[in-house]
């Protein structure tokens, strides 16, 4: 791997427009061979769940779910925002490929090393 | 480095700490206060729920320098370090 890459997304169905990009982008990421990292926070933390992001299909891009799948295949790493995922009573037991809950000390390990970071 | 996994029984801890279901910098932060008023090498015991510190906890000792003896979600050992 070259180098670090992070995908900080804090939208899910409120704006899928956003989600999409985000996905769009990190995948570009890891398809050229970053480290590649998506955090999921406030509101992003649902797109963690298997199923949720079945209907979101924008214009123009591919369907977010094969987005996310595409992304864990290439080996992309989802982080999922503890206390954003305790707050919405999600299911630690249907997280998508690629997802691990994680706390603070996590995401500053991974943006500490040097990572650049873009934000949704 | 390589968390360390419970093939060893659980070491006996200086101190003991259940921080319930507490999570994410509200955790580390506290647990920051904890380590500070021991002394170097002595060990705490923290019992944490919460489903990201299977994966913070040791990422916060390696940012930290401290150092986990033993974990086996909830329970962690944490060695302060020297300094």
């Amino acid at each position: 791997m070259a180098g670090k890459f992070c995908v900080s997304l804090t939208h899910a169905k409120d704006n899928t427009d956003k989600a999409t990009v985000a996905f769009v982008v990190a995948n570009a990421a890891v398809g050229s061979d970053q480290e590649t990292m998506v955090f999921l926070s406030t509101e992003g933390v649902r797109l963690s769940q298997k199923g949720y992001a079945d209907d979101i299909h924008e214009e123009g891009f591919a369907p977010l779910r094969e987005l996310m799948e595409n992304f864990a295949k290439a080996g992309g790493k989802i982080f999922v925002c503890s206390p954003c995922f305790k707050k919405r009573g999600l299911n630690e037991n249907k997280l998508v490929a690629g997802a691990t809950i994680v706390g603070g000390a996590k995401l500053v390990e991974f943006l500490a090393s040097g990572s650049p970071s873009v934000s949704y | 480095m390589r968390d360390p996994s419970p093939t060893t029984t659980e070491p006996e801890a200086d101190f003991q700490w259940d921080a319930g279901e507490m999570g994410c910098g509200e955790l580390l932060l506290d647990l920051r206060f904890r380590l500070r008023e021991m002394r170097p090498g002595q060990t705490i015991k923290v019992t944490a729920l919460d489903p990201g510190a299977p994966e913070d906890l040791p990422a916060w000792c390696r940012l930290t320098g401290h150092h986990l003896i033993w974990k086996l979600h909830p329970v962690y050992i944490i060695q302060r370090k020297e300094n």
